[in-house]
């Protein structure tokens, strides 16, 4: 074993810090309390680099290995980048352009794939649906073929940057009768008839995040435009998962760090008593743990990412592992960062309040934390 | 980045897990005499040294075997739980003191033994007046004629009362030093064993010194730029943190394999949700400790400043996980886990004592926050 990055791999996340702090976090507070996304930021990412990662050059990507990703996204939380924008990049460049470029054409990889690397376009994926969420089985979205076309009809619900989307990935039943085996993806243009979004869900955190339910009404789609063949969307959606458990988590370890950095400075600072806060035992005792969470956390987000640079694919027991430790411990770790700030932990004038809020979304998003306990309990 | 262990490395976890397996149970080794306890452990020695467990994390290897190390230490503890303890006080603390800081003399009389599993070593430290701060020792050596006249009261010391070589950290000339004391030495008392509420098998002992006469050259005398109480609990915190796993693991699996196979309402249990959740969430701290211990001996190993507060950090979230983890396997195994020599029930008496000793969890605690505040 060895935990070791390449001197290339630390350089790079200390730049993507950088990047952060001077290009995003200055309007993170803003946009968070308009609920809005940050256009301009997400575009920066792109030109930075960010988006498109761990795609060829060739098509605008970077070319990292999938541990480079990760620490992109550790570095992201770790600068101070609000919840909302790293989740409209996850389900943007892992949801949806990185099924494309996994199970696409060339043709659809080279329309795609550089537009979602810069930022041009910007993509969403639509797996959910108000009555089948954990359970993608029991999707009753559908998709018939007509000649040389697809008709989609369905409701798909909680999709990440939906109202923003230029471009979405959507699963659909090519095959009502089937179970997993009749889940199909397609990609599906903004703009095509049949196709649009509902308004922005107004939500607890993650508000820079723009979410909405998709609605398919009869929408025709070019049969070129199923992903990889019919009946092998299942598997899609669950290579997904893995980005979901491994680069999607990364920003809430990074986030512990900050958060710790932000209460120490905090706790140096606020005297009570004739002391700072930071000198007494119980508010030390808040700041080790939160330490401990991020530091434990921290190997299980590698561990996946190196699998799957191993060309391990589908490591269900690990990312599961993953998700319901970094979901269910982060909450406790970002409670106390609010209770350590007194009453300005309770305002917006203070992140934490922002962190704690889009933290809570951590055992909920991407399945579960219930879902991660049968997953593993089944493979156990 | 490699989070595989290699093939050699696998070969030996196994044959550790055979060697363990073969070892005598924890709950027949409660009622003990000193001398059986000890045979026991000389046989284990033995073994462990021939297929060069002990030498683990010695010579130059010690930064690539970190890890390796970890994952042995884990997979003897989970089987034998007091032998692991007392073979690692004996090789890896005591015999660490040694490898570091005496000299080759003293070496060629006590670490050549240890290693070779022929001796059994213990290391006397803990003070009543030991604190968050490391307050000064109080066990002091004065020298008179060529010879250290060693007084002080020593805690909880495992193996004292079996120990061939029996190392006194004390302070001499200001300065930290370990003295190696003769256990038939006139002014030494070892007290009766100290009766535990875990670890069954482990003879734990108090000492009284006054005024034992040792030669100079039973003194090791590390240099004075050695941080040597960190690094004696630096070497004791990875022992724990192991026992710690080593429980985790034997917990985890007697609940599982039991869930698998006690049937209730026509179903194994495993089946109802309430017992499979359980079982995640333990399979999930398991895998989460292991994973943190890991990283943590490793970045000790190849960057020691950072890697001290991790191997707090990896303490604290293991030791308690194994507590924790022991707990829910009880309540699985209900009546089953509940009686004595069950797995999960020696584990949860043991667990204690892991977070007690070494560095508690609570010290552990104050000095995260003070290295995150920068105070340390």
């Amino acid at each position: 074993m060895d935990f070791t990055f390449s001197r290339e791999q630390v350089m790079f996340k200390k730049e993507v810090i950088r990047f952060a702090k001077k290009e995003i976090v200055p309007r993170v507070q803003e946009h968070d309390l308009k609920g809005e996304f940050d256009f301009a930021s997400f575009r920066k990412m792109g030109d930075f680099g960010i988006l498109g990662l761990h795609f060829p050059e060739e098509l605008g990507g970077g070319g990292a290995d999938v541990v480079t990703t990760v620490l992109a996204g550790e570095a992201l939380g770790e600068a101070g980048v609000d919840g909302g924008l790293t989740l409209a990049y996850g389900a943007h460049s892992f949801l949806c352009a990185d099924t494309i470029f996994r199970h696409g054409t060339d043709a659809q990889r080279k329309h795609y794939i550089p537009k979602l690397a810069s930022g041009e376009w910007i993509g969403c994926m639509g797996l959910s649906e108000p009555d089948a969420g954990s359970d993608v089985a029991s999707m009753s979205t559908t998709a018939t073929r007509q000649g040389d076309s697809y008709v989609l009809n369905g409701t798909k619900m909680w999709i990440t940057n939906g109202p923003i989307a230029d471009v979405a990935v959507v699963y659909a039943k090519t095959d009502p009768d089937q179970q997993h085996a009749g889940i199909s993806a397609f990609i599906i243009d903004k703009g095509t008839p049949g196709f649009s979004a509902g308004p922005p869900l107004i939500k607890m955190g993650v508000r820079t995040s723009k979410t909405s339910e998709l609605v398919l009404a009869n929408c025709v789609i070019p049969a070129d435009n199923l992903l990889g063949n019919e009946g092998e969307g299942f598997l899609m959606a669950m290579q997904t998962v893995e980005w979901d458990r491994s680069a999607l988590l990364a920003p809430f370890v990074g986030s512990t760090t900050y958060l710790v950095k932000k209460c120490a400075d905090y706790a140096k600072g606020r005297v009570q008593f004739g002391k700072p806060i930071g000198h007494y035992q119980a508010i030390k005792r808040k700041l080790a743990d939160m330490r401990i969470f991020g530091e434990a956390a921290r190997a299980l987000v590698y561990r996946i990412a190196w699998c799957k640079d191993q060309g391990r694919p589908l490591n269900h027991l690990e990312a599961a592992v993953a998700k319901l430790f970094i979901g269910d411990w982060s909450l406790p770790v970002t409670n106390d960062a609010v209770t350590l700030h007194g009453g300005y932990g309770y305002t917006h004038e203070f992140d934490v309040e922002r962190i704690f809020r889009d933290t809570r979304l951590a055992p909920i998003g991407g399945g579960t934390s219930e879902v991660q306990k049968m997953i593993i309990s089944r493979l156990m | 980045m490699n989070f595989d262990f290699s093939d050699d490395e696998k070969r030996l976890f196994e044959k550790v897990r055979a060697i363990a397996a073969a070892a005598q149970a924890e709950e027949a080794m409660a009622g003990q005499s000193a001398d059986a306890v000890s045979q026991t452990l000389r046989d284990l020695l033995k073994q462990l040294a021939e297929i060069g467990y002990l030498q683990l994390g010695f010579g130059n290897n010690a930064q690539a075997d970190a890890v390796p190390l970890m994952k042995a230490m884990e997979t003897l503890a989970g089987q034998a739980r007091s032998l692991f303890l007392a073979v690692e006080m004996s090789t890896r603390v005591l015999g660490r003191a040694m490898a570091h800081w005496a000299t080759d003399e003293q070496k060629e009389r006590g670490l050549q033994g240890l290693l070779a599993g022929e001796a059994i070593g213990a290391l006397a430290l803990s003070e009543n007046t030991m604190n968050v701060e490391n307050d000064p020792l109080q066990t002091q050596g004065v020298r008179k004629g060529g010879r250290v006249l060693v007084s002080g009261r020593k805690n909880y010391v495992v193996n004292a009362p079996i120990a061939d070589h029996l190392g006194v950290v004390g302070m001499l000339d200001g300065r930290p030093a370990i003295f190696m004391v003769d256990r038939r030495v006139s002014g030494l008392t070892v007290s009766d064993r100290i009766r535990t509420m875990g670890y069954d098998g482990l003879h734990l002992a108090a000492l009284d010194l006054q005024d034992c006469d040792i030669p100079e050259a039973n003194v090791i005398l590390p240099p004075e730029s050695a941080a040597v109480l960190d690094s004696l609990r630096l070497w004791e915190n990875e022992i724990l943190l192991a026992a710690a796993l080593g429980m985790m693991a034997a917990s985890l699996a007697e609940a599982r394999d039991f869930a698998k196979s006690h049937r209730t309402g026509g179903k194994p249990v495993i089946a109802y949700q309430e017992v499979g959740f359980k079982l995640a969430e333990m399979l999930t701290l398991h895998q989460t400790a292991q994973l943190f211990a890991y990283r943590a001996v490793w970045t000790t190993a190849t960057q020691p400043k950072e890697g001290a507060s991790l191997i707090w950090c990896a303490k604290v979230f293991g030791t308690e996980a194994a507590e924790r983890v022991a707990g829910e396997a009880l309540r699985i195994l209900a009546g089953q886990g509940y009686r004595s020599g069950s797995a999960a029930e020696s584990a949860y008496r043991a667990a204690k004592w892991t977070q007690i000793s070494g560095i508690s969890t609570e010290i552990a605690r104050v000095r995260i926050g003070d290295h995150a505040l920068g105070y340390r």
